[in-house]
């Protein structure tokens, strides 16, 4: 089997740990509110000591999906399970603790990394496949749900999970300077894809307009950069739409396409 | 799992930008042994361990306007462009970028109080890749990977895919970061950089020292190339799992890499004629390195020459793959392989055949390149070198 599909997807946002948790209207729920951060759970053990926010919640997005896909960690472990990580910024609040001398230490320098995510996603569930790591918003995040379906067409893994993580909180100020990359309210999330083979071909290109899942996705959970593609896939299957499905994504004037067709 | 043959991808030419020079420079300087490391003058490291690293001193011509990053892959495209043109329609050319630190110079200036918006944008670690893609008048895929220190190879391997989905008929590919307070600070508190000089492999090292460059090179199908200096045969990349910052002990991720590139290019250790090394001169990833490709090549592994150019340049971190893939081609068709600078004294555990002293002459056709990074992150490439 060359095609694919997605089989699950974990969402975990400022509005709530599920995508039925989004409002109808992100903007009227926001009320002003800039910024709609979120506290990921705090995962257990001292290996989580020193991991940043948006650590944990790269690890809380897996384990949401697992739950979706009522899957225990022993499914995704090993090296059959690629990891495509995609962020536009879930590293700025690391590396202006580290600037500002907050977090100078050694231990802190390693988390300034895009690479800290996926790195403590993968010790957490021993994902040793291949591996990733693509920075941008939305059409990143396209790039890499593409990805996702080379990697499994090449036989170079028998699952994918491609993950998002996008953390404003801590750079409010800059973002509001960046006002021309970003529409508020800044909506916190983090949402991972399992995309495993199936029965859809994958055609990716460039897109002309937003699709209406894209739509969708940017009206209910405000701007979420990388994420919002996921989250269009997970309010899809909340929808009851499992099957082919074409979505969108723009990030810095460019707009990319992938769509799941019958072949 | 049964594993699908990947089209080849010709890699057209080349143009780079680093402490050596342009890519003449940059072969000359790696064949003459020339040691790039000095005192770093662009910003102070008096308060800090080291001081030293590989600086581009001055750029041949600085644009206005730009954040460093980008003034240095405007370099490197000045260089590739004056090899090669981008005969193809515009929305038809991508970028694949490999960076791990992107603009956090800018970041660095953004939160010291530069309250420009421009700035803000340019501290995304994508936005040196964006501006590339302008100053190019590229209008396809625009991409920007970020696995570290394998950046670079991962960003041609991701070119690569571009090509062959038919997403673009021409790529221009490859990785860049800059030496900054920032990485100098961070280096210096993992106590990672070494006050000796960079000695991969050898018996005495102790760290690293940072360098920085751009490396470029324009990729397009294999059929469509009228011309090339060689081709991609095969990449993979893989995780470790086991710790944010440190090699897996067994370096079980990179071992992974290595053998998917070589099924992916569809040749064995018998066809590999030489070995780039990641050979960052630290303890643990020279020792690692050295077990993993005596593990995957086996007996072969001691019969194929191997090197490290981290002894002339430093570590270019997001630049380095590429530099190092740069080089494996260049060394197929001049008929030489550049030695290890530094490498003096031999390590009991690093016993295979890293070429020291002086250049050695060798017209190695499959090369295999391989890199590390922060995260677990592991990569592999294998190329193959249009021989004059």
């Amino acid at each position: 089997m060359t095609g694919s599909e997605v089989a699950a997807v974990g969402v975990v946002t400022g509005w709530g740990r599920s995508a039925v948790a989004l409002p109808p209207d992100a903007v009227r729920a926001a009320a002003g509110r800039r910024v709609i951060a979120v506290e990921p759970p705090r995962a257990a053990g001292e290996r989580f000591r020193r991991a940043t926010r948006e650590c944990q919640l790269g690890v809380a997005a897996v384990e949401a999906l697992l739950r979706e896909a009522s899957l225990g960690p022993e499914a995704i472990r090993g090296d059959e399970t690629a990891l495509v990580y995609v962020t536009a910024a879930a590293y700025g609040s690391s590396n202006r603790a580290f600037i500002r001398a907050i977090a100078s230490s050694t231990l802190h320098f390693p988390y300034t990394a895009p690479s800290a995510v996926p790195a403590e996603v993968a010790i957490e569930f021993g994902l040793t496949g291949p591996y990733v790591i693509l920075i941008g918003g939305a059409a990143a995040t396209i790039d890499g749900l593409w990805q996702a379906t080379l990697l499994l067409r090449r036989g170079q893994c028998r699952r994918a999970l491609v993950l998002a993580v996008e953390t404003f909180a801590e750079c409010e100020d800059l973002w509001a300077r960046g006002r021309w990359l970003v529409r508020p309210p800044l909506v916190e999330s983090a949402a991972c894809a399992l995309v495993v083979p199936g029965p859809w071909r994958a055609t990716y290109a460039p897109a002309p307009a937003p699709s209406p899942l894209e739509a969708l996705a940017r009206a209910r959970a405000g701007e979420t950069l990388a994420c919002a593609p996921l989250i269009a896939l997970a309010l899809a299957r909340a929808a009851g739409d499992a099957g082919p499905v074409t979505l969108t994504g723009e990030w810095r004037g460019r707009r990319a396409g992938l769509a799941w067709e019958a072949h | 799992m049964v594993r699908l043959r990947t089209e080849p991808v010709a890699i057209v030419a080349a143009g780079v930008v680093t402490p050596l020079g342009d890519v003449d420079a940059f072969w000359s300087g790696l064949v003459t042994g020339t040691d790039a490391i000095s005192r770093i003058e662009r910003f102070p490291v008096d308060d800090l361990r080291v001081g030293l690293g590989g600086e581009i001193k001055k750029l041949k011509r600085e644009r206005r306007g730009g954040c460093r990053a980008s003034q240095l892959l405007f370099a490197a495209a000045d260089d590739l462009l004056a090899r090669a043109h981008l005969d193809a329609s515009p929305p038809r050319v991508g970028v694949v970028l490999g960076t791990a630190l992107g603009g956090v110079e800018e970041g660095e200036k953004a939160v010291a109080g530069d309250p420009s918006a421009r700035r803000t944008a340019a501290a995304l670690y994508d936005g040196p890749a964006h501006a590339l893609a302008r100053r190019l008048g590229c209008r396809g895929p625009a991409l920007t990977v970020s696995t570290a220190c394998a950046s670079g190879a991962t960003s041609l391997g991701v070119a690569a895919d571009l090509l062959r989905a038919d997403a673009a008929d021409l790529v221009v590919a490859g990785g860049y970061d800059i030496l900054c307070r920032f990485v100098m600070r961070g280096f210096d508190a993992l106590r990672s950089l070494t006050r000796d000089r960079v000695r991969p492999f050898d018996r005495r090292r102790s760290g690293l020292l940072l360098g920085e460059g751009a490396a470029l090179v324009l990729m397009a199908r294999d059929r469509d190339a009228r011309r090339r200096i060689g081709r991609l045969l095969g990449h993979a990349s893989a995780g470790d799992g086991t710790h944010v910052a440190a090699p897996d002990p067994e370096g079980r991720g990179l071992a992974s890499a290595i053998r998917i590139a070589l099924a992916e290019a569809e040749v064995g250790p018998e066809d590999v004629d030489f070995v780039s090394a990641h050979g960052t001169a630290t303890p643990l990833n020279d020792r690692i390195e050295t077990a993993v490709l005596k593990r995957v090549l086996g007996a072969r592994a001691g019969l194929i020459p191997m090197n490290s150019i981290k002894g002339a340049l430093g570590h270019t971190m997001g630049a380095a793959a590429t530099l190092e893939a740069i080089m494996c081609l260049l060394a197929s068709r001049e008929g030489v392989v550049p030695h290890t600078v530094g490498l003096e004294e031999r390590d009991p555990e690093c016993d295979l055949d890293y070429v020291t002293t002086a250049p050695r002459a060798a017209r190695p056709r499959v090369s295999l390149s391989t890199s590390l990074g922060f995260g677990g992150c592991n990569a592999a490439l294998v190329l193959e070198g249009d021989a004059r």
